[in-house]
């Protein structure tokens, strides 16, 4: 008897112990700044501050030597890079962190994903500092930069920009005497002329459109007239007759045999297996890939912006670099120095270039460097020609759930050859649960 | 505390009979103290990483937290009600024990089938064998379900290669809604299917010899004889693998987020995976902690069961 009291208080100790311990570190996150120090700017006391990143191997060698120059700069000022793995991991982790109250002073952010953070306080506004330094943000593009920003405040700047794009076989096309199509209405005409058919089998694909992300199709959803919710973002329009459009077209594109989709784990090598062994003429892809698919492809690879109909545009993806909320005023200052250092037009061509991804300044755009780098990738001219026509994602915190309800009648249709129409009407209902659910 | 209440005892009944049993008492009260003393690291431990966890997880659970708001919002009993109401739930729930049944039921009948096959003493190959099929038990879950991947490819897997070489057409087994299931099963057999077989050999090998030669000298046939005496008094063994394939079952995860990551179309959502991507893909955590609970809860109910089920027909040798 005596000995459980003592176990029962021995439990009490380390849970109160604990809770108090929990408690403090989240309070810590609520006292926010909301000035920048003029002051801090030219202070030198030496400061270590940790970068999580998702940054994968190929992309260390750039960073790399970003982290050097940037030590040459300021050279009080250390950055410990660490690797947290792709975004979902490193996102788990920042999550530990901040419940932990122990978090690095910059990260990396996956686009969508930042409206959640920023929601609960997690990161810090950048307006103070940007209005210090008087920081030109009228030369990013304004849909990059825009995708950063949440609420009003500019979370972060963009860093990996990437968009969907469609590659496509130019050797294939070019014999064929056709051009990727512009326009939706031409895409019937395209599909007559690439699709290849034996009986009731198509042997090779007009085009692919990755279903396992809705990355790939929301575009189609706004180009075709329609959106994913409503203007004041409280309800479902998933259903609505112009989001319908993309899919009813979809549809008919797959039952004739001239559009391929491809769903579920694995799907993407299968897509890009075909594209390589000449299955698929097109494929729409991210512009991340464009080194991979340029490196691998025994043919000629172009790349064509998203076809428009109502609308032509394409959305970002990608990560940006963003400042946490709750470190030391030092350890701020040297995080906001080095976020604009990563960001700035100075670097923006070399570092664009050693990590594959697309550039975001248009005046690094427009320098000699840009034409250069044009020169060398010429692909990407596709998308700066519609520099303007890559928008944000659609930003809500709770995309990640609801987005997951219309993948799935996606799914539907591509796996179990059902009529996403209907579907969609139900998916309706079940997205305004969701969002009803989210306070 | 009980060290000073011993101490009011003896200046308040003072004499020798007394005293001796003051002293009989703090001395075990010392005995007690020093027990405690020595569990005291492990029980630190165990409630810093295990108790205060699940107590607090409970907390959570009545929450909406999200991990990274400050302030966690009691919100009742609405996690468990929105779940409950939540067709995903059933979903998930059937999911997990389709899986379940499945895992327990073909991993011991493949087990006891290879023990018995294998259970032969003097040779050498059949050791090896043994040793073969044990193999997968201690390969990483996360390195199998790889190869497994790679091996269910629609396009360039092993197991498509087989079967069109019958002149089978090539099946998508991780995307098609149908046979990912079973595919996910298989690997969890594969990798299972030793342990039990070595725990049935050495159950079969307890078994006295006299009961089979009293058989033998009956006249009892092979079958009468495996299903009178070998099943009945592996009956132990055979409860034990349940319960402890079923509650690894239960749980799948690592498989799951490998080779499928609870698709296509929720057709592989068990319920700890699905827990998983409440958490930490959907910021959900006062959500997934609710279901936490509820799985916690399933899986003691039904592990009771068995048990109570299983008590009236384990036979305990002696």
């Amino acid at each position: 008897m005596k000995m459980k009291k003592w176990l029962n208080t021995a439990l009490a100790v380390t849970l109160a112990v604990g809770l108090s311990a929990c408690g403090g570190g989240t309070g810590e996150n609520e006292a926010a700044t909301a000035s920048a120090d003029p002051a801090m700017k030219e202070d030198t006391t030496p400061v270590t501050i940790q970068y999580w990143h998702a940054h994968a191997e190929a992309q260390l060698e750039g960073l790399n030597r970003m982290i050097d120059e940037f030590s040459q700069k300021y050279p009080h000022i250390t950055v410990e890079p660490v690797f947290q793995g792709a975004y979902p991991d490193l996102h788990k982790k920042l999550q530990a962190a901040v419940a932990a109250g122990d978090v690095p002073a910059v990260t990396n952010v996956e686009v969508a994903s930042l409206p959640n953070f920023a929601d609960s306080g997690v990161f810090a506004d950048l307006t103070p500092y940007i209005e210090r330094d008087g920081v030109d943000t009228a030369d990013f593009s304004k849909g990059m930069l825009d995708a950063y920003s949440y609420n009003g405040k500019q979370y972060g700047f963009p860093l990996i920009v990437s968009t969907s794009v469609f590659v496509y076989n130019k050797t294939m096309l070019d014999e064929l005497g056709v051009q990727p199509p512009q326009t939706w209405d031409e895409i019937d005409a395209f599909n007559e002329k690439v699709t290849v058919k034996n009986g009731d089998k198509t042997e090779r694909y007009a085009f692919s459109i990755p279903g396992w992300d809705t990355w790939y199709y929301d575009p189609w959803i706004i180009n075709g007239g329609g959106q994913i919710l409503n203007d004041d973002l409280s309800a479902s329009a998933v259903q609505t007759p112009e989001s319908l459009r993309y899919i009813e077209n979809f549809k008919r594109w797959m039952d004739e045999g001239s559009m391929h989709m491809g769903f579920g784990k694995g799907a993407s090598d299968n897509m890009r297996q075909m594209f390589m062994g000449g299955e698929i003429a097109m494929v729409e892809h991210t512009s991340a890939m464009l080194k991979m698919y340029q490196e691998n492809a025994d043919f000629e690879v172009g790349v064509s912006f998203l076809p428009g109909d109502q609308k032509r545009t394409s959305n970002i993806g990608g990560a940006g670099i963003v400042m946490m909320e709750g470190t030391e005023g030092a350890e701020q200052e040297a995080a906001w120095k080095f976020i604009e250092f990563m960001t700035s037009a100075d670097q923006n061509i070399e570092w664009a270039e050693s990590v594959g991804y697309l550039p975001t300044r248009k005046s690094a755009i427009e320098s000699d460097k840009g034409d250069a780098y044009f020169e060398r990738w010429p692909q990407y001219k596709a998308v700066y020609e519609h520099f303007d026509e890559v928008t944000p994602r659609l930003q809500h915190p709770a995309y990640p759930e609801f987005s997951a309800v219309y993948k799935e009648v996606i799914g539907e249709m591509i796996l179990n050859q059902q009529d996403p129409v209907p579907l969609m009407k139900d998916a309706e209902s079940k997205i305004n649960d969701i969002l009803a659910d989210y306070e | 505390m009980t060290v000073r209440s011993s101490e009011k005892t003896t200046e308040a009944v003072p004499g020798r009979a007394s005293a001796s049993t003051s002293n009989r008492t703090s001395y075990s009260t010392i005995e007690k103290w020093k027990d405690f003393a020595f569990a005291l690291p492990a029980l630190g431990f165990l409630g810093v990483f295990l108790f205060y966890p699940m107590i607090y997880s409970v907390y959570i659970s009545f929450t909406n937290w999200n991990m990274t708001r400050p302030v966690k919002k009691f919100v009742g009993v609405d996690n468990y009600t929105r779940l409950i109401s939540n067709a995903d739930f059933y979903q998930s729930l059937k999911v997990t024990l389709i899986y379940t049944v499945m895992d327990v039921v073909l991993t011991l009948a493949i087990g006891l089938l290879l023990a018995m096959l294998l259970n032969v003493n003097s040779s050498r190959l059949f050791g090896l064998i043994r040793g073969v099929i044990f193999m997968p038990y201690y390969i990483s879950m996360v390195i199998a379900a790889m190869v497994f991947t790679w091996i269910y490819n629609g396009q360039y897997g092993l197991l498509n290669r087989i079967i069109t070489l019958f002149g089978m057409d090539p099946v998508e087994w991780l995307i098609n809604p149908e046979t990912v299931l079973p595919a996910l099963v298989t690997v969890s057999i594969w990798k299972g299917v030793g342990f039990a077989m070595i725990l049935f050999i050495a159950g079969i090998r307890s078994i006295p010899n006299e009961y089979y030669e009293a058989a033998a000298m009956d006249g009892a046939s092979r079958f009468h004889t495996f299903r009178n005496i070998t099943l009945p008094l592996l009956s132990p063994m055979t409860l034990f693998l349940v319960i402890t394939t079923f509650i690894s079952s239960m749980q799948v995860f690592q498989s799951i987020d490998v080779m499928t990551n609870g698709g296509p179309l929720k057709s592989t959502n068990a319920i700890v995976y699905w827990i998983y991507t409440m958490a930490f893909a959907e910021f959900k955590t006062g959500r997934a902690s609710a279901l936490v609970m509820i799985l916690f809860v399933i899986i003691m109910l039904l592990t009771l069961l068995q048990w109570f089920v299983g008590r009236k027909k384990v036979h305990y040798e002696g």
